[in-house]
């Protein structure tokens, strides 16, 4: 197995609930800091010999500081000198497809050949940031990754006349490093993006999910990529999972708690009922949009932890719900992200990692 | 010269060029001033599809049917591609067009390709549609209607294809494939550098008889010419996303290189 760390570069201080939060409760210490220390703790993990390093794009609210994972890439290509750095990832319905091409380029001749490419649909309240309709962004996200391939492997100047795309000559330059691109995910928690993933043969990412709900919808890929002639790889299965390892589990809890973080979490979509209204009936979550609900429902630590959302406790007891992962869900990679906001017990946490899991994972 | 209503904005008419009688559709106004738009059918022979209606608001469009398709005569006469360039652009003087655009669907955009060749001094631009001038060496399999269907269509739903008389089928094809040549043709390669009427190849996304994959060729033996893919089309681009492909063309034949600068206002409210 792999592990990558992810980092969303939480602003660390207190912000108000809800979406959008008013820029104004943004303390500008804090949020430099936030991203000081989130830079760090990636450094880290390419110390401590993780496969890769994660990060991803949200808009509008402490939860995540990269609202362009492409900016932090780009810095962390002078600071991750070994791992993969990992895109999970821009939201391509929303963004200029051209300029996701032309970005994954710069970014994998900076780092010689180690990104990987996530093209991501996105939670809905990021289709209210550059006001596209959320109705259209699985034909737009189709689109865009069409466009973006085509991009990346063609050799001479070309125009795109799409449906929602259109360009009179694209001419990509600099090149991608990897043949024929990037290693390629896209997120397929729902049956419509997992057979998706399937047509257009790429990895699978399921996140902010359950290991019931994970196991199902690798399952349900793997089927749709046999009936199409293919088998997708262990590493093409990713399930990203939030952390904390502590010494004991006694002390992992404490942390918990201590923290904050035990408590119910609510996503950035459930935190603005108007936008989910709004994404629900666009048809965003698709057929199966209760269980999508049940994917993101707020839980306490511990329902988290019987639902597979974090793996917690001592690196032993960790190693248990690693194995329920891998055993259920028949995940690759595990991409982890940190769950404890306070600066020194995070880092504990990614130490531990390393240290006594790291080795027995890539054993796996 | 022979007339007859076929219930579209179309008018059918014949005209004697070459020893040939040939029937062309024809639309649009004469006196406006726009360079006519001349096409050239695929190997399927002589269809409309919304984009020629589309096109004939603001051109002149004449579609020929190529002698020796469709109800025309068995023709044993032509030797080779260039000769029946030849004839196609004597139809032309025929109807004393002296400058115009032209356009070629498949086959028929080899055959422009020599008509244009032939005829530089008059052909203003061409448009090359799922053009089969450079081919790859197999053909996806189209043994039954189902297969030919998924070859030429990514949306049968759409506009679907009305196939040939099996007859009609049949001698089109013998002509098709006495006439049409290798795919890669090293004699027609020679002389596509000094070409240098503005070109567009169009081609659909997932065209897998001409596949996009193609389209680099165009542009690197043309001498001017642009690639434009077609998202989410087969073969058959003009009956897949006829509304997608009339807009590039039309701004091709208004602009020619300068389509490639937008002049799409941005403003949402003054």
């Amino acid at each position: 197995m792999k592990a990558a760390l992810f980092n969303p570069i939480r602003y660390s201080g207190s912000s108000p609930a809800g979406w959008p939060v008013a820029p104004s409760s943004y303390d500008l210490e804090i949020g430099r800091a936030s991203m000081l220390g989130g830079l760090q703790n990636l450094r880290l993990a390419d110390e401590l010999g993780f496969d890769w390093v994660t990060v991803a794009e949200h808009h509008y609210a402490g939860f995540s500081l990269t609202p362009n994972p492409m900016v932090l890439a780009g810095a962390l290509t002078q600071v991750v000198k070994r791992a993969k750095i990992a895109l999970l990832g821009p939201t391509i319905p929303i963004l200029n497809p051209i300029r996701v091409a032309e970005e994954y380029a710069m970014l994998d001749n900076l780092t010689g050949g180690r990104v990987i490419a996530g093209l991501l649909r996105g939670t809905p309240n990021e289709y209210v940031t550059y006001n596209i309709n959320p109705a259209e962004s699985r034909d737009r996200f189709e689109e865009a990754l069409a466009l973006i391939r085509r991009a990346w492997t063609e050799p001479e100047p070309f125009g795109w006349q799409g449906r929602f795309y259109q360009y009179r000559s694209v001419a990509v330059w600099p090149r991608v490093v990897q043949s024929p691109y990037p290693s390629l995910y896209m997120s397929g928690s729902s049956p419509e993006s997992g057979a998706m993933a399937a047509r257009n043969r790429i990895g699978l990412g399921l996140a902010f999910t359950t290991v019931p709900l994970a196991s199902q919808a690798a399952k349900f890929y793997r089927e749709e990529a046999d009936k199409l002639g293919w088998q997708p790889s262990t590493d093409q299965v990713l399930y990203r999972v939030g952390f904390h390892v502590a010494e004991t589990d006694e002390q992992a809890m404490t942390d918990m708690v201590e923290s904050g973080a035990a408590k119910p979490n609510v996503g950035l979509t459930m935190a603005n009922k108007a936008v989910l209204a709004g994404a629900m009936s666009s048809g965003y979550f698709g057929k199966a949009a209760e269980e999508q609900k049940e994917r993101v429902a707020p839980r306490d630590a511990t329902e988290r932890v019987e639902k597979g959302q974090i793996l917690l406790g001592s690196p032993e007891t960790v190693w248990k719900q690693i194995c329920r992962v891998r055993d259920e869900v028949g995940a690759g990679v595990l991409d982890l992200f940190p769950i404890v906001p306070i600066a020194d017990r995070t880092r504990r946490s990614i130490e531990l990692f390393g240290a006594k899991l790291l080795p027995r994972l890539h054993e796996n | 010269m022979v007339e007859q209503n076929t219930g579209s904005a179309f008018v059918e008419r014949k005209i004697d060029a070459d020893g040939f009688a040939i029937r062309y559709l024809e639309a649009g106004r004469k006196s406006d001033g726009t360079v006519p738009v001349i096409c050239i059918h695929g190997a399927g022979g002589l269809r409309l599809s919304p984009m020629h209606e589309m096109l004939a608001k603001t051109h002149r469009v004449i579609a020929f049917e190529t002698p020796g398709f469709g109800a025309s005569a068995t023709n044993e006469r032509s030797r080779d591609m260039a000769d029946l360039a030849t004839t196609l652009c004597a139809a032309i003087a025929a109807l004393g067009i002296s400058d115009y655009n032209l356009m070629g669907t498949s086959f028929g955009g080899k055959l422009a390709t020599h008509m244009a060749l032939q005829d530089r001094d008059k052909v203003q631009s061409l448009v090359l549609l799922s053009p089969a001038v450079f081919r790859p060496s197999e053909r996806p399999p189209m043994a039954t209607p189902e297969e030919r269907r998924t070859v030429m269509h990514a949306h049968p739903e759409r506009f679907p294809l009305v196939p040939a008389d099996p007859e009609v089928h049949l001698k089109q094809e013998t002509l098709v494939r006495r006439l049409i040549g290798p795919p890669r043709d090293a004699e027609l390669e020679q002389k596509l550098p000094g070409l240098s009427v503005p070109t567009l190849a169009v081609f659909g996304s997932e065209d897998r008889l001409t596949p996009p994959e193609m389209a680099r060729f165009y542009r690197q033996h043309y001498g001017n010419a642009h690639i434009m893919l077609v998202y989410d089309a087969a073969h058959l681009v003009d009956l897949d996303r006829p509304e997608a492909v009339t807009e590039v063309v039309g701004d091709f034949l208004a602009r020619k290189e300068r389509f490639l600068v937008s002049e799409q206002s941005g403003v949402i409210h003054p």
